[in-house]
């Protein structure tokens, strides 16, 4: 029987619309960090310029919930315009008895039809602020118009002041000036916002507080996650050349690392930190770098050096738009082929990618155990969406990560018979790092025979080549790992959904609404994409009369791995719209495949 | 002007009867052309002649909307509301907007209708009355006003009687304070007036003679405990209630027009066509003054059906008509079978 899914009590999705330099970003996240400290669910994502210089558009959204959701909606319950210029294009995205909340005032000029009263459509509703005169009252200046907006925005929806007020002192904590006076900001704006008569249908249910368990609840990024997953992994040694969407994860390591006695170095390109965490990790330290596509791209010499070594190391790679410098602050997936095949050889390696944020912490964690106990680079395939997308996280009380699960030589595989690179019944061999004694051995990017002296014999490469690949294999049993795993599952289904990386939210997210429609749908997460979990991906497509694998790359390029690894025909909805893949869209598609369903199934004659 | 083969741009100040009604008809003759309604108003075009229904019941806007949201769209007419119109250069044909927004038109029509006019002498104590003139308005007294509370309504106009009438049949207590407005906008003769202030007693209201009172002094804050507001007259006496309301009929909103060029009194004085001083630019509705040839001056028309009408001719005279208006409302006052006072300016359809 097909189980209804409750909708959430609330289901908001506010975005704030700007210009760089209005506050855009700052107001959202100070929004955000109050509405989960209340104890809402949050997902948020910001959208930003690429050019550092100029007035680029930014947005900042957010879908606050009681009940956890797993994307952002297509369309929005409140905007707020710090800039009509940038927020008349989202206009549209306001649902019907959704609020805009805008800047009524004005200092110059406008052109006809340049102010944003002209696009609000009539079934959403207009809230004029005067937020530049209400800023310029309460602090002098006009640069706190975000937080007015944000005061208005709380009074007019009846939620508590003091949170906002201690989410303000905790953004200005180490400037009580401008604290105070953007506090004296969202009071002008809170009062105004109180005063005003709610004509929208926007309501904030209250919501019940979850009982504690010693669980760490936060509201952090993707990025921040994968730092929280590498710091709880004991990560000692870190190399990273800065890139969008990556650079964060550096940014935070750098704050953490020293703390605990750890390494980070920043190097002069990607090749110089690929090839150091190479080098860490072949020295035993639990090494990583962070880059993007096109960091990868020329990380993947040495990368096949670690592959060819045996060496444990962990990539973490946020996607863009690409090829070339492409897209840099746009999201898309379309560095799967490159994470899985890249490369020159047969360089086998493992690739794992999270769904959301709190997968952005368990893979970065289980990535180090891995690289260790399979002794191969492991990359961790992020996406722009999800490393800088907010989410209200529950962290273990534990760090849940083995601290060490290298296979070390015992003693009497050390000596001077030691085989660094035995083939072994499961094809991992004993491992020795430098300056164990009698592990002295051979690591080159030749290929080797077992003790690691250099040879090119057929047989040795073959038997190599082999040990590679299939040492693999035993990843897919990691432990205490989701390597996948289907939802909504309820047998036989009509139409099953196979996502991976971010998308798989709005997938998530479409497949409840298509079974509230009464479709029978279900879905399905890889997160291991190499090795392929090709017989549970299979056994769950005998399962469904349709598979749609919906991916925001142009090419497929999950759809082309799953095909090559179980064999068999997928339908595929492949977008690049630099933005996350619609909900909407996929519903669509699933529509579509429940009527050509419907349209085969034989009609039963009574 | 716009060449011709240019679709005109109608701009419409008002969404109320009159400008709603100008901007259907618009449409239907000037199908190609642009038309623009600018309001104040946050909501589309709802009937305020319902208000007084948020005491029975009626509590959400979209249930007062005259046209769906979708009809705009539908129609291609541009809506922008929260809109305030700061002046009009007739002579340029743009109208600026206070946030500084100039938009150019082919032909204007005002229809800003009127706002609530406050005797002078009571305007220090605006922040203490309750206005009844929108939806927001309306729900502000709803909220006040507790569930069989004392209404005190000041002047007392058709708008404030027919609030009156509701609030009686409803539940709540209404003491009119009576003066020259009470039967705004009917003229009344001094013979009629004791007969249809007895009718609204009889209907429920109690009233009392704040001329005979001296007028009011002032309007307080009730003490703890006590209802929430207090209205001392000058003979020293008062009357206490939940809410404190004016009703003084309305004057017509006519600031922005101040040195468009067209010419005005107390409304923008028009001819029988509806069409000001300025040939692209008319008036409909409670804020223009229309030249009667047969009273030989310029005179309101009140109520619904007027004002429906004025939208209609004006639209029709904007796209090439040049049709005189005739009145369409029955103005006078009457005591029903059943004793009770009747206004057709109540009437609407």
């Amino acid at each position: 029987m097909m189980t209804q899914r409750m909708m959430p009590a609330t289901d908001i999705q506010i975005a704030i619309c700007g210009s760089a330099g209005d506050g855009t970003i700052a107001a959202g996240e100070i929004l955000r960090n109050v509405m989960a400290g209340i104890g809402y669910k949050v997902i948020s994502f910001d959208v930003y310029p690429a050019e550092i210089r100029g007035f680029g558009k930014c947005i900042a959204r957010m879908r606050i919930t009681t009940e956890q959701a797993y994307s952002l909606k297509q369309r929005s319950d409140v905007l707020i315009s710090l800039d009509d210029s940038h927020a008349i294009p989202h206009v549209g995205e306001v649902r019907d008895c959704g609020a805009v909340i805008y800047e009524s005032g004005s200092i110059r000029p406008v052109p006809e039809g340049g102010h944003i009263s002209a696009h609000i459509l009539p079934g959403q509703l207009p809230y004029g602020v005067p937020l530049r005169e209400l800023s310029e009252k309460a602090t002098g200046a006009n640069k706190s118009r975000n937080i007015v907006a944000l005061g208005y925005l709380a009074g007019l929806f009846g939620l508590p002041a003091q949170p906002f007020i201690e989410g303000i002192d905790g953004k200005f904590k180490k400037k009580a000036e401008v604290a105070r006076s953007n506090e004296a900001a969202f009071q002008e704006g809170y009062a105004i916002g109180q005063a005003t008569y709610k004509l929208d249908d926007v309501s904030f249910e209250p919501v019940a507080r979850s009982a504690g368990n010693g669980a760490r609840v936060a509201m952090i990024n993707g990025n921040a996650a994968v730092v929280r997953g590498c710091l709880d992994a004991g990560i000692e040694t870190f190399f990273g050349y800065p890139i969008t969407p990556a650079t964060s994860i550096m940014e935070r390591l750098a704050a953490e690392m020293p703390k605990r006695g750890a390494r980070l170095l920043q190097t002069e390109d990607e090749i110089s930190a690929i090839s150091a965490t190479v080098g860490a990790g072949y020295a035993g330290a639990r090494a990583a770098t962070a880059t993007s596509g096109p960091g990868l791209a020329l990380m993947a010499e040495m990368l096949g050096l670690g592959v060819i070594a045996e060496v444990p190391c962990v990539v973490f790679v946020s996607q863009r738009g690409g090829p070339a410098t492409g897209m840099p602050t746009k999201h898309e997936q379309s560095d799967l082929h490159m994470a899985v095949y890249g490369g020159h050889g047969d360089a086998p390696r493992i690739v794992i990618a999270p769904t959301n944020v709190e997968g952005c912490y368990r893979c970065a964690g289980k990535a180090f155990e891995m690289a260790e106990a399979y002794q191969v680079p492991v990359i961790v395939l992020l996406d722009l969406y999800l490393s800088n997308r907010y989410e209200t996280v529950s962290f273990p009380a534990r760090p849940p990560f083995e601290p060490d699960m290298t296979r070390y030589a015992e003693k009497g595989e050390l000596g001077e018979g030691y085989k660094r690179f035995r083939v072994t019944e499961d094809f991992i061999s004993p491992r020795a790092v430098p300056g164990t004694r009698e592990g002295m051995h051979v690591a080159t990017g030749l290929e080797h025979n077992e003790p690691g002296r250099p040879n090119d014999q057929p047989e040795n490469h073959q038997a190599q080549s082999h040990k590679r690949h299939q040492k693999l294999k035993a990843a897919l049993r990691h432990p205490d790992f989701t390597h996948y795993k289907r939802f909504g599952d309820e047998g036989k289904v009509d139409v099953g959904l196979i996502a991976w990386g971010s998308t798989f939210g709005e997938c998530l997210e479409a497949m409840h609404k298509a079974r509230t429609d009464g479709i029978r749908c279900a879905a399905m997460k890889v997160v291991m994409l190499s090795p392929f979990p090709a017989e549970a991906v299979a056994a769950f497509m005998d399962d469904c009369a349709a598979v749609l694998v919906p991916e925001v790359n142009y090419q497929g390029q999950f759809a082309n791995l799953l095909q090559a690894n179980v064999g068999r025909r997928v339908e595929r909805l492949d977008r690049v719209p630099g933005t996350p893949m619609p909900v909407e869209e996929i519903l669509q598609e699933i529509r579509r495949l429940t009527g050509r369903i419907e349209a085969r199934r034989p009609v039963r004659v009574a | 002007m716009a060449p011709a083969n240019k679709p005109k741009h109608h701009v419409v100040v008002g969404s109320g009867v009159a400008g709603s009604q100008a901007a259907a008809t618009l449409r239907e003759r000037d199908p190609d052309s642009r038309i623009t309604i600018f309001t104040l108003s946050s909501l589309p075009f709802y009937n305020r002649y319902d208000l007084p229904k948020v005491f029975r019941g009626r509590q959400d806007w979209r249930e007062f909307l005259v046209y769906p949201p979708s009809y705009y769209e539908e129609h291609r007419i541009t809506l922008r509301r929260n809109c305030r119109v700061a002046n009009v250069d007739g002579r340029r044909r743009v109208l600026a907007l206070e946030h500084k927004e100039d938009v150019a038109f082919d032909t204007l029509l005002v229809a800003s209708g009127g706002r609530a006019y406050l005797p002078e002498e009571l305007s220090d104590f605006r922040l203490l009355m309750q206005r009844f003139a929108s939806f927001t308005e309306a729900m502000g007294v709803r909220k006040q006003l507790p569930e069989g509370g004392h209404a005190v309504l000041l002047g007392g106009d058709m708008i404030g009687l027919d609030l009156a009438r509701t609030l009686v049949d409803t539940g709540y207590r209404v003491s009119l304070v009576t003066g020259p407005h009470t039967f705004w906008p009917h003229e009344v003769s001094d013979a009629q007036r004791p007969v249809l202030l007895a009718a609204l007693e009889r209907m429920g209201v109690v009233l009392v003679d704040g001329v005979a009172a001296g007028g009011i002094a002032a309007i307080e804050e009730g003490a703890r405990g006590m209802p929430a507001r207090r209205v001392v007259f000058r003979d020293g006496s008062d009357l206490r209630g939940d809410v404190v309301m004016p009703f003084f009929g309305l004057v017509p909103s006519v600031e922005f027009m101040l040195g468009s060029g067209v010419d005005i009194e107390r409304g923008l004085l028009v001819n029988e066509a509806l069409r000001t001083t300025d040939e692209a630019i008319y008036a409909a509705g409670d804020v223009c003054q229309i030249w009667s040839d047969a009273e030989r001056k310029y005179r309101f028309y009140y109520g619904w059906k007027n004002v429906r009408a004025m939208g209609e001719l004006a639209a029709r005279n904007m796209t090439g008509g040049d049709e005189p208006f005739r009145p369409a409302q029955d103005e006078q006052l009457e005591i029903r079978s059943d004793g009770w006072l009747h206004s057709p300016f109540w009437e609407y359809e």
